[in-house]
């Protein structure tokens, strides 16, 4: 059985880009209303990766890490998956919770539902944009909270869309509030069908 | 010492060398699939990632090795074709985890589950005993297969090896 090629060009990922861009900007924006201090997101970057290479980007696949996943139901059907290096996600909650630099030293239930709520307002708010770009209507399942090896976490990924994605989009973007910045990994993983939708649309503008 | 080798997401790897150490990292509801020869001291360790391969196959594609029921018959041929002998064999499987616990997540992500159910009915088909697991729940492992001394440990997050 070949396995299939994502038909990501030039184009497409482009589109992708602004559409994770826009979204996540509005998740900032969204989640800086819902904790009361400014957050900002500056200088997302979208690049396209191997799926197997994720494991590397953060450490090695041994590395303990934070995976916030989200499924996206609706006319569409996809994933998200945000994946935060361990000691990144304490600070996260930290800039999160305007707590000082340093206070979160565990993730307890506390911790991972801030992070779980900073994976929902992202995702859904990649969808909205993404739903407002396309017409349909999709929206993400509460987020599951994840704190394991990244290879574990990965196998989320890998298990469900079973080697057809071959390449992921990477997000990478910077939490802010004041002086204070987190960078946090974002990935995207749209699946064929979520990319058919993208590819048509994009064909009729 | 060598480096450990990593056997990676559907690979495998078959060692005679003392000095091997081959390590499976961070298995979610992938498998590890252990084999040991005591005799020969030959040993192999598969990553298998989904239950089933579907369509037919030559059994020694490569590709196979993505498959826990696939993966262990092309680990087993090629213990045997390294001289192995298939009735002393040790098996020793881990993994099979179910990593999402969320609401209305359920039923559809039971990869973790339907690996161990296919591993351990491959080898009842094949005739061959499950010497010991480590299997389910929901957290990672990592597991090492020391050639030297036919050793399996699993590791988890915060806690050291374990012998399995």
């Amino acid at each position: 059985m070949p396995e299939e090629t994502l038909p990501f060009d030039q184009e497409l990922l482009e589109l992708l880009k602004s559409i994770t861009s826009e979204g996540i900007k509005n998740a900032a924006r969204g989640f800086s209303g819902m904790v009361g201090h400014k957050i900002e997101v500056s200088n997302p970057v979208a690049t396209l990766v191997p799926l197997l290479g994720i494991a590397k980007i953060v450490g090695g696949p041994e590395n303990e890490a934070v995976g916030i996943y989200l499924r996206i139901e609706g006319d569409l059907l996809g994933q998200i998956m945000m994946i935060i290096p361990y000691q990144k996600s304490m600070e996260l909650v930290d800039l999160l919770m305007d707590l000082p630099e340093g206070t979160t030293q565990s993730l307890g239930s506390m911790e991972r539902s801030a992070l779980g709520e900073l994976g929902n307002m992202c995702g859904a708010f990649f969808l909205n944009s993404l739903a407002k770009m396309v017409g349909a209507s999709f929206r993400p399942t509460p987020p599951a909270v994840m704190v394991d090896m990244v290879g574990a976490i990965l196998d989320v990924i890998i298990a469900t869309t079973g080697g057809v994605s071959e390449h992921v989009l990477l997000m990478q973007a910077n939490f802010m509030e004041g002086q204070r910045s987190v960078e946090a990994d974002f990935w995207v993983i749209p699946d064929l069908k979520t990319l058919e939708i993208l590819i048509n649309k994009n064909n009729t503008i | 010492m060598k480096d450990p080798i990593s056997v990676g997401l559907g690979e495998q790897v078959v060692s005679r060398d003392p000095e091997d150490i081959l390590v499976a990292y961070g298995l979610g509801s992938c498998m590890g699939v252990s084999m040991v020869d005591p005799v020969t001291r030959l040993s192999g360790l598969l990553h298998a990632v989904l239950p089933r391969w579907t369509s037919g196959m030559e059994p020694m594609d490569p590709a196979s090795s993505k498959y826990v029921d696939s993966g262990i018959e092309r680990l087993l041929a090629t213990m045997i074709k390294e001289g192995a002998n298939r009735h002393r064999l040790i098996v020793r499987i881990a993994g099979g985890a179910n990593m999402l616990i969320a609401p209305g997540l359920k039923n559809s992500f039971e990869i973790g589950t339907r690996n161990i159910e296919t591993a351990r009915s491959t080898f009842q088909r094949l005739n061959m005993t499950v010497k010991a697991e480590d299997v389910g729940g929901n957290i990672g492992r990592t597991v090492r297969l020391y050639v030297a001394d036919s050793r399996l440990t699993v590791r988890i997050i915060g806690e050291k090896e374990k012998e399995l």
